[in-house]
């Protein structure tokens, strides 16, 4: 598969995911089911997992302690500013600067 | 220009307005996708076509770390797909807070229905029904400030690959502090076990899986136990 192929795809499959639901009603979201449940699920659990990978990613085995601090540090800021904010953008960027400054 | 049209637009500029507080996030983050796409050796037009066809925050963060890691192309598609299947209960949810039918605003307001859009209409809709026209500013006010992120990240973000410094270090953390944002942004007490589980699967499958494998692992591991975690709830009730 080429690479605009993919994106091509990858853009279809997300708008048609977006698009399909608006069009056809309330149903899905109402329609109580274990496949609803678990499809419902999919997010949380992709994040959960996203920041698995990223936080394993960032882990210096040379420097355990204080990546594990480091990334605590982010981490909560990013908690700390979402809950004073409510704003995913704003906490995203506390978070990365915390994160920048202390290992600076 | 008639009445209504005069109303329509009224509600575009007001839903573009709304869409500000999204760009504060979206620019930072969409300039660390162009920079992240630089250094996953993608070309700048490859980084932009990405951001313009597909616009899906993380997702796009995945399927580049996914093709820098070599992955397939069947298997990328796939990830991005499973990561954006939560998209599906967005619609359904809006819709029954819009004043009217979308009607052939539909595509615009679907193509514009990302995590931060449908939570600034759903705060939105806590004060009064929604006009479609103005969901679609905010969808295309969040798109242009994504745009110009990646347009500004693979312009000025070159410089930035490998840089160690507090911008590079507070660049490479975007990744993980926007994917906690949104955890925390959708977390609710009953989802915690099948969080944890999801967890759990993942970290222990990166001891022997590859990351694509072991996020697939953990992202269908915990949701497979959430009609389990619902029941039991139901049940005690």
């Amino acid at each position: 598969m080429n690479f605009m192929t993919l994106i091509l795809l990858a853009g279809a499959g997300t708008f048609l995911m977006r698009f399909l639901p608006l069009v056809t009603g309330s149903g899905l979201s109402q329609h109580p089911s274990r496949l609803r449940l678990m499809l419902s699920a999919l997010g949380v659990t992709a994040i959960t997992a996203l920041i698995v990978l990223s936080l394993v990613g960032l882990w210096q085995p040379e420097q355990p302690f204080g990546s594990t601090l480091r990334m605590l540090a982010g981490s909560v800021s990013v908690l700390a500013a979402l809950r004073f904010s409510g704003h995913v953008g704003l906490a995203t960027l506390v978070g990365a600067v915390v994160y920048g400054l202390t290992g600076w | 220009m008639s009445d209504h049209s005069a109303s329509q637009l009224s509600h575009f500029l007001a839903g573009l307005r709304a869409s500000a507080s999204l760009a504060i996030g979206y620019v930072p983050m969409a300039f660390s996708f162009g920079v992240v796409a630089l250094q996953a050796n993608l070309a700048p037009w490859q980084a932009m076509a990405i951001s313009i066809i597909v616009f899906a925050g993380a997702a796009q963060f995945i399927l580049v770390s996914l093709l820098a890691a070599g992955t397939g192309g069947l298997t990328a598609l796939t990830a991005v797909l499973l990561l954006n299947v939560r998209h599906v209960f967005y619609g359904p949810a809006l819709v029954a807070q819009l004043a009217c039918k979308p009607g052939r605003w539909s595509p615009l307001l679907a193509f514009g229905l990302t995590d931060e859009a449908f939570a600034t209409a759903m705060s939105e809709a806590t004060r009064r029904k929604l006009p479609p026209v103005w969901c679609v500013g905010v969808g295309l006010g969040a798109y242009g400030s994504w745009v110009l992120g990646t347009v500004l990240g693979v312009m000025l973000g070159a410089g930035l690959e490998g840089d160690e410094g507090v911008i590079g270090q507070a660049l490479s953390f975007v990744l993980p502090a926007l994917f906690i944002a949104l955890l925390g942004q959708a977390f609710q007490r009953a989802l915690w076990p099948v969080i944890a589980i999801s967890a759990v699967l993942t970290g222990l499958s990166l001891l022997w899986l590859p990351g694509h494998v072991a996020m697939i692992i953990g992202m269908v591991g915990g949701a497979l136990i959430r009609p389990w975690v619902g029941l039991n709830r139901e049940a005690q009730s």
